[in-house]
């Protein structure tokens, strides 16, 4: 049944994003492990973990994706789900440092032996465990989008509301993950980790796999989003979108559906806030930042919701231009965002790959009869 | 006055000295008791500022608040006590008449040197010598002082005082203070007793600490009448407290209404959120700053004025950029909230980083005119007068726009289409001026908004994003397209923010605050006062 | 309350008021088993509000609302009522427009609500005959894979009543069907609603008086909230106090 429904769900298209997703997580890591620095191919390590990087915005990029682009949920709290992701990760890397850490105190991290503290706090047990940390990079988020979800569909919050509040509990969040009593490293957040897993963060290899781990779930990460929009679960989201007290009087309840999908997603972007802590080798509470979740939206309406795919690649370019900017023009990457903020929403509503599809669209309809095929699904209603 | 002073004092000092043997017996003059301070022993020289005091010399005063202050000096040379000359700089002046000593060098002089015990016994002086002053204000900070000192050698001169006290503020005080240098006494019970009623009406810290102590000192009726007295005062603290609360709350209600308001006439009347409004506010705050820069260098003599030039510029700055902002982008994207809020946010960010561009990247400096500073106390309330101007500011606003929507053709039309878009544009209203001019006037109170807020807070780049979430909030929990409701929402916000803070620090109370607004909104998601029926539907 | 199992919807002294409004004031109507009840009345006599309240959209301030003589339906929820039995079909025609007419009936298709089903689900032979066979009555089979937002008006409303049909509900509401239609689409709607209502209880909110004569079924007059008069037709288009009502003011 699997087989049967993954055959369903997955489309020319998917195959060549996959396949390419499967492509760079091969060839990065042996054009870095296996060229010589010299050689004119050779990918250094920066650019590694540079490329990681933008793989986990993909990936939170596709959760925002899911839920605006295919439920017409816009969150603007999305970096809370990726934080409290990468914060559960990062207790795990805190705790694989051990007594290395400066004031090399065996039990408590450098920050709680700083803040005079003598025990480790309860919440912090079981991140000596990767399995456990595993369960809660996906737990954590998954619980708090489940509680405020079903408070938030429940009483049927919508729309640029339901924007506002998840705006809300990331700045809530955020000044809750300031404060030093929080018990999560204050305004310095997690940092200084050496090990995952017993290999070094430093190390060329762990790096590597790290990247193509990024890949990976990037692309399983494609395919769960794909089952779940194919599928007549898919159907009602897309229902809901477009016309949600319609939905209700078929009899179904939105805000079962609603929940469903945002708890999917903010797990997804946990996943990809887990990914991305060892990769930068640092969390801290500015990860909560609501202008973070705003971009993240915004390069998922770069890329074209509702596409997937678009999604990930705009999450990419993206994060490409913003190390770009700030590398050659700092004073202007806001300019360039901002203006790009505004172009989309006035010219591109549909995105770069809405617009590519509709292009696509126009000349096969042109070539074939007109009005047989459709893009069932893809794009949002206006 | 003068003379009936100099009649006095030595009666009383006699009377003083008499009862209290630790006292030196009789008064000696300002010169030999200044000679004491040039001793080596501390106690020698504490004794020497008992002596000054019992002069009661009318320069005692001054001598013994340049000891505290440490500025008072022994010449090296001739061992002749002075102090600096406030007129000029390098001069000295003998202390003991006050006439002119010369100019010394720092080397050729040695400070007087002062201990803690003589530091209280000092404080102690000086709340007796200067209860005879001629000046008001200088009897009352006497007779606080004493009150705080409990000195009961001080209860005969305290006597004579109030005889004499003309003024029945400042006599009620040196009752007050009476009372407590009696309780430090070993007087009757009876007389303790009163005391305590006499300090027991009025409630504050300092009284609060001068009944506990006696308390731990006195046992019986008088233990028994000052615990009572303290459980009065702590319930009359709690209030006052509770009213300075009220009151600091409000002031915060009063600046996150006006940062509100404009966005909720935006959001209210077209449904657009406006994610630039919070940057709007902030180049309010930078016109003032240009204002007062621009005074600065020219005119200097305006500065007073600047706050009230500020007002109309930054009204207009931020009218017509809203106004541009709606032409060139939002029009195109009434019907599509979602699209709006993000193209305004990128319209904030430009913002941002046009006024970081062109002002730099930290703070700027916007002074407060010479009328807005000080503060009004009210029993135990202290206000001060920029909190006081905005307050008011904001109610004039407020009640301003609330004539606006209800009594000018705008108005009217601004809520017909708030009401019913396609009937009013039928009608013949033009919906697309009321649009443009809706978000100008929105935007331009926003403006209004940074005038005011330039006062009390840090005027950078970022200013616009620490309110725009508080915005919002107050708009999602005061209910959209009704005024009321963002008045209400604002103070309760404000009230329930300052009186969670005492208990869970100013971060938390605001995380407290979120949450709340967060459940709120499941229980009633169109906020306080909510549209109902088919309009609500929209 | 001796009428209540014969009574497919039973409401009884329903009050609704907005901010001191009443939209409905002591409204009692009873619709019998397959029976078809045509509803008229002036604009803000309730007609829509009276729908909300049978279908969970509002809550009643007073009164009962029973379906099926047990059900209270003040009790339920929009999805509870419409997973019970009850199929609405709006004024303004709200089809899901970015899915294919195909899909939008398969979505109302009786059948899986729950998210976990939908997400397993997989169209079975019957379903695809159900859809064929609904296309079919709504006209529709030719323009079967094309997306909603590209049919005309009367298309919509054809495409809701099927979708109404997909459900199978017990009672259908069906609120203003010909509003927008031209003379042989409202002819041709009758037709649909009349076919629909030899096997479902059917109630036709309308505005459109020769429609209302096509139907030939019983009239129930509402104004301010309350029924003024019930009856064939004819007979209360003859009551003084309709024509007050329509006319008076």
């Amino acid at each position: 049944m699997i087989t049967g429904m993954l055959l369903r769900s997955l489309d020319k298209g998917s195959y060549w994003f996959l396949g390419l997703l499967g492509l760079i997580a091969l060839l990065v890591p042996a054009l870095h492990l296996l060229l010589p620095p010299e050689s004119a191919l050779h990918v250094p390590g920066y650019a590694v973990a540079l490329m990681g990087k933008y793989l986990c915005y993909g990936l939170l990029a596709l959760s925002v994706d899911l839920v605006w682009g295919y439920c017409g949920i816009l969150s603007l709290g999305h970096g809370a789900f990726f934080a409290l992701g990468g914060y559960a990760m990062g207790m795990y890397l805190m705790r694989q440092i051990g007594d290395r850490g400066v004031y090399a105190n065996p039990e408590l991290p450098d920050f709680m032996v700083f803040l005079n503290w003598s025990e480790l706090p309860w919440y912090w047990y079981g991140f000596d465990s990767f399995g456990f940390a595993l369960a809660m990079v996906v737990l954590a988020p998954g619980i708090l989008a489940f509680v405020f979800g079903w408070l938030a569909f429940r009483s049927r919050v919508t729309g640029v509301y339901l924007s506002i509040i998840t705006q809300a509990l990331t700045y809530a969040l955020m000044l809750a993950f300031f404060r030093n009593e929080m018990g999560f490293g204050g305004n310095n957040g997690l940092t200084d980790f050496k090990d995952i897993l017993g290999f070094s963060l430093q190390s060329d290899t762990t790096r590597t796999v790290l990247f193509s781990a990024s890949a990976v779930a990037v692309g399983l990460g494609y395919v769960l989003c794909r089952l779940i929009t194919r599928s007549r679960a898919g159907m009602v989201l897309a229902a809901i979108r477009d016309a949600e007290s319609r939905t209700r009087f078929l009899g179904y309840r939105v805000e079962h559906y609603k929940l469903m999908v945002f708890v999917v997603s903010a797990c997804l972007a946990g996943i990809a806030g887990a990914l991305y802590v060892p990769q930068v080798g640092i969390i801290n509470p500015g990860e909560f930042a609501p202008a973070n979740s705003i971009e993240i939206v915004i390069a998922v309406a770069v890329g074209g919701r509702g596409t997937l795919i678009g999604a990930v690649l705009g999450a990419v370019l993206i994060s490409y231009a913003k190390t770009w900017f700030t590398g050659e023009l700092p004073e202007f990457w806001l300019f360039a965002l901002g203006g790009l903020f505004v172009a989309v929403t006035l010219f591109l509503p549909k995105g770069i790959a809405g617009f590519l599809i509709a292009r696509w669209q126009g000349f096969k309809d042109r070539k074939s009869a007109p009005g047989t095929a459709t893009v069932a699904n893809e794009g949002p209603a206006q | 006055m003068y003379c009936l002073r100099f009649l006095l004092i030595p009666l009383l000092c006699a009377l003083i000295f008499t009862s209290n043997t630790s006292q030196p017996a009789q008064a000696a003059d300002l010169e030999t008791a200044l000679s004491g301070l040039a001793e080596k022993s501390f106690k020698a020289r504490l004794k020497a500022v008992d002596d000054i005091a019992a002069t009661q010399d009318e320069r005692a005063a001054e001598v013994l608040d340049a000891l505290v202050k440490r500025q008072l000096f022994i010449t090296k040379a001739d061992g002749h006590i002075v102090l600096p000359d406030p007129a000029q700089e390098g001069s000295y002046l003998f202390a003991f008449n006050g006439e002119t000593a010369g100019d010394f060098s720092k080397s050729a002089l040695k400070r007087v040197k002062i201990n803690n015990r003589m530091r209280s016994a000092v404080r102690k002086a000086l709340g007796t010598l200067t209860l005879g002053s001629a000046d008001r204000n200088r009897r009352l900070a006497a007779a606080r002082s004493i009150f705080n000192t409990r000195d009961s050698s001080a209860l005969e001169l305290l006597d004579g005082a109030i005889a004499k006290e003309t003024d029945s503020r400042v006599k009620r005080e040196m009752e007050r203070a009476r009372a407590a240098a009696l309780l430090a006494s070993d007087a009757e019970e009876s007389d303790k007793l009163a005391a305590i009623d006499v300090i027991a009406p009025k409630a504050n810290q300092d009284a609060l600490a001068l009944l506990t102590q006696v308390v731990s000192n006195d046992s019986g009726a008088v233990a028994e009448r000052a615990e009572r007295a303290i459980a009065e005062m702590q319930s009359a603290l709690a209030l006052w407290a509770t009213a300075q609360n009220v009151v600091y709350g409000i002031s915060l209600g009063s600046v996150l209404l006006l940062a509100a308001i404009g966005l909720a006439i935006t959001f209210g009347v077209m449904g657009v959120i406006n994610m630039a409004h919070g940057e709007m506010v902030m180049i309010g705050a930078y016109v003032t700053f240009v204002v007062q820069d621009v005074i600065r260098t020219s005119m200097p003599d305006l500065f007073d004025w600047s706050l009230l030039i500020a007002l109309p510029l930054a009204f207009g700055v931020t009218a017509l950029i809203g106004i541009a902002m709606e032409r060139g982008i939002i029009r195109f994207l009434y019907g599509r909230p979602l699209e709006t809020l993000l193209a305004t946010w990128g319209v904030s960010l430009i913002l941002q980083q046009a006024v970081r561009s062109i002002f730099g990247p930290n703070n700027r400096l916007v002074g407060n005119p010479s009328w807005m500073s000080g503060s009004l106390e009210l029993g135990q309330l202290t206000l001060t007068y920029n909190r006081i101007c905005i307050i008011a500011f904001t109610l004039v606003v407020f009640a301003a726009l609330f004539v606006a929507m209800r009594k000018t053709s705008f108005g009217l039309q601004m809520r017909a289409v708030v009401q019913n878009r396609q009937m009013s544009a039928a009608m013949g209203i033009r919906t697309k001026w009321v649009d443009a001019l809706t978000f100008g006037l929105g935007s331009g109170i926003a403006g209004l908004a940074g005038v005011a807020i330039s006062q009390i807070d840090n005027v950078g780049p970022n200013l616009g994003q620490s309110y725009i979430i508080d915005s919002f909030m107050v708009v999602v929990f005061g209910g959209v397209g009704n005024l009321w409701g963002t008045l209400v929402g604002a103070m309760t916000l404000g009230v329930a923010n300052k009186f969670l803070e005492p208990y869970s620090g100013a971060v938390l109370a605001k995380i407290l605050v979120l949450v709340f607004i967060i459940l709120f909104i499941q229980k009633r998601p169109k906020g306080l006062f909510a549209l109902k029926g088919r309009g609500a539907e929209a | 309350m001796s009428d209540l199992p014969s009574s497919v919807l039973y409401l009884d002294g329903i009050t609704v008021s907005f901010d001191g409004f009443k939209a409905l004031n002591n409204l009692s109507l009873y619709i019998e088993p397959g029976e078809m009840r045509a509803i008229i009345g002036p604009n803000g006599a309730g007609k829509t509000t009276m729908m909300d309240v049978i279908t969970g959209k509002t809550k009643p301030d007073s009164g009962e609302v029973f379906f099926d003589g047990a059900v209270d339906l003040a009790k339920l929820d929009e999805a509870d009522i419409a997973q019970l039995g009850i199929g609405r079909k709006f004024q303004k025609p709200t089809v899901f427009e970015n899915q294919t007419v195909a899909d939008n009936l398969q979505l109302a298709l009786s059948g899986v609500r729950g998210v976990l089903e939908t997400f397993l689900w997989s169209a079975s032979a019957r379903d695809k005959t159900r859809i064929d066979e609904l296309l079919e009555i709504i006209r529709l089979t030719h323009l079967r894979d094309r997306m909603a937002n590209s049919l005309s008006h009367g298309q919509k409303q054809w495409l809701e009543i099927g979708m109404l049909l997909a459900q199978n509900p017990k009672v259908l509401l069906v609120d203003e069907p010909v509003a927008g239609m031209t003379d042989s689409e409202t002819v041709e709607t009758a037709r649909l609603l009349r076919e629909i209502a030899e096997n479902h209880s059917v109630i036709v909110v309308e505005h459109d008086m020769s429609f209302v004569r096509d139907l030939d079924v019983k009239v129930t007059v509402l104004a301010e909230g309350s029924v003024l008069a019930e009856g064939s037709l004819d007979s209360v288009s003859a009551d003084e106090r309709v024509i007050e009502s329509y006319l008076g003011r």
